[in-house]
């Protein structure tokens, strides 16, 4: 019985604060992603020809976040039947998006307008390990084009 | 010259914006129906084949229960008590054929408490405390005759089988989903499984042995005692939430029984060793 109540506690606790967590994430990368919306991003491997003088430098941007208990009761129950795992959907999306703007920010601090051959890697910490909280990595970088005076 | 644009990353495309609360109780929903039905059809099968396991094999096997079996007391009392059991139970079979290899063996109790039951093995045991609330020996009859309905319908061994197959089937399931919390949930499920004997079956054993003490006293009198007993003893829970029926339409089935045969004959008193104090 002990056990039930723990078990509802921590899936209530990680719905009510993974939920706002995510509700404000989410706003907060579309806030930034306006603001940052003059720095383009792409995957083109080359950057575009141009006779100006320009700098190129790495840029990147590196993000973590934590499944929360209820996600991982709501994957678990999802690998039973199959399908969609909205659960983790949401969260890889905002890794993603989340890296990128870091990037993006990390560009623009440089003065660059553009950054070509983005690239992400995901890696998922604590990978495997029953029992174990798990938590995403992306990491997003790409090559800055920065403007150089003449 | 190519144009360079970024557009806005589209919203819900690449993630639900639905609740995900909504999702989660669906898949808890189909997880309890499927694990249901899955577990019914189990100790359905279970229950249909449980009964032809042989006597010999359920004689084996309750020699391993035996130390969660009452422990036997070795008074002159006791004893004499053990010999009129067994002597009532053997009148009370009389008219019946015996399926081959059953050894019945009724035992005395001293427990205070006012309960008998049947186990494995063609066992009954019979508590001190039930002995001393019954007023003849035709209700006590009535609870004998009721334990060894509950043997001849192969009851233990079809609750033991039930049982077992139900909690190898959610040991093995443990292996299901890749959580710890998955696993843990099965485990709560497996515990609410009591293996006890269904509302049907006490219904079934009811019926045999209001048949059994007609056939021997030519009357079912006494027969309501224990469940008269049982009515004022507690709260009974609604009849959903219990093993057995509820005791006001057991005694209900004793009436019409008894006015559907013909009652004569009186009752019968309890031998007089039998209201001595357990030393």
């Amino acid at each position: 019985m002990i056990d039930l109540i723990v078990f509802l506690t921590l899936l209530a606790l990680g719905y009510i604060f993974g939920r706002i967590a995510e509700t404000r994430h989410f706003k907060s990368i579309q806030q930034r992603e306006a603001e940052l919306a003059d720095v383009l991003a792409f995957s083109e491997r080359l950057p575009p020809p141009s006779d100006e003088p320009r700098r190129i430098a790495l840029v990147g941007g590196n993000v973590v976040i934590s499944v929360d208990y209820f996600k991982v009761i709501a994957a678990g129950l999802r690998s039973i039947f199959g399908g969609r795992v909205r659960a983790f959907e949401s969260l890889t999306e905002r890794a993603r998006r989340e890296a990128l703007l870091r990037m993006k920010q990390e560009a623009r601090n440089l003065g660059a307008q553009m950054v070509v051959n983005v690239k992400l890697e995901t890696a998922s910490i604590s990978k495997g390990n029953k029992g174990q909280v798990g938590a995403v990595e992306v990491y997003a970088y790409g090559t800055a084009l920065i403007a150089s005076p003449p | 010259m190519t144009e360079y644009e970024n557009r806005p990353v589209p919203e819900g495309i690449n993630y639900s914006r639905e609740n995900p609360l909504k999702e989660f109780l669906l898949l808890c929903a189909a997880l309890l129906g499927a694990l249901a039905v899955l577990l019914f059809s189990l100790s359905l099968a279970a229950q249909k084949l449980a009964p032809l396991i042989p006597f010999s094999m359920e004689n084996r096997l309750v020699a391993q229960f035996a130390s969660s079996l009452p422990a036997r007391s070795e008074t002159e009392r006791a004893e004499r008590i053990d010999d009129y059991l067994n002597q009532l139970a053997a009148a009370l079979l009389a008219q019946r054929e015996l399926p081959e290899g059953l050894e019945l063996k009724l035992y005395y109790s001293d427990s205070p408490m006012i309960n008998a039951f049947a186990t494995l093995g063609g066992r009954v045991y019979v508590m001190n405390g039930l002995l001393r609330e019954m007023d003849s020996e035709n209700a006590l009859a009535m609870v004998v005759a009721h334990e060894l309905a509950h043997i001849l319908n192969r009851d233990p061994i079809v609750a033991m089988g039930r049982g077992v197959t139900v909690s190898l089937a959610l040991a093995s399931l443990s292996g299901l989903g890749n959580t710890g919390a998955a696993d843990w949930l099965i485990q709560q499920l497996g515990m609410a499984t009591i293996s006890g004997f269904t509302r049907e079956q006490e219904r079934a054993a009811d019926a045999m042995a209001l048949e059994m003490l007609q056939a021997h006293y030519g009357n079912v009198q006494g027969a309501e005692r224990i469940f008269a007993l049982m009515d004022g003893q507690r709260a009974e829970p609604p009849e959903l939430f219990s093993t057995h029926p509820l005791s006001r339409k057991r005694i209900a089935v004793v009436r019409e029984f008894a006015r559907q045969h013909p009652q004569h004959g009186d009752l019968v008193p309890l031998p007089n060793f039998m209201g001595e104090e357990v030393e």
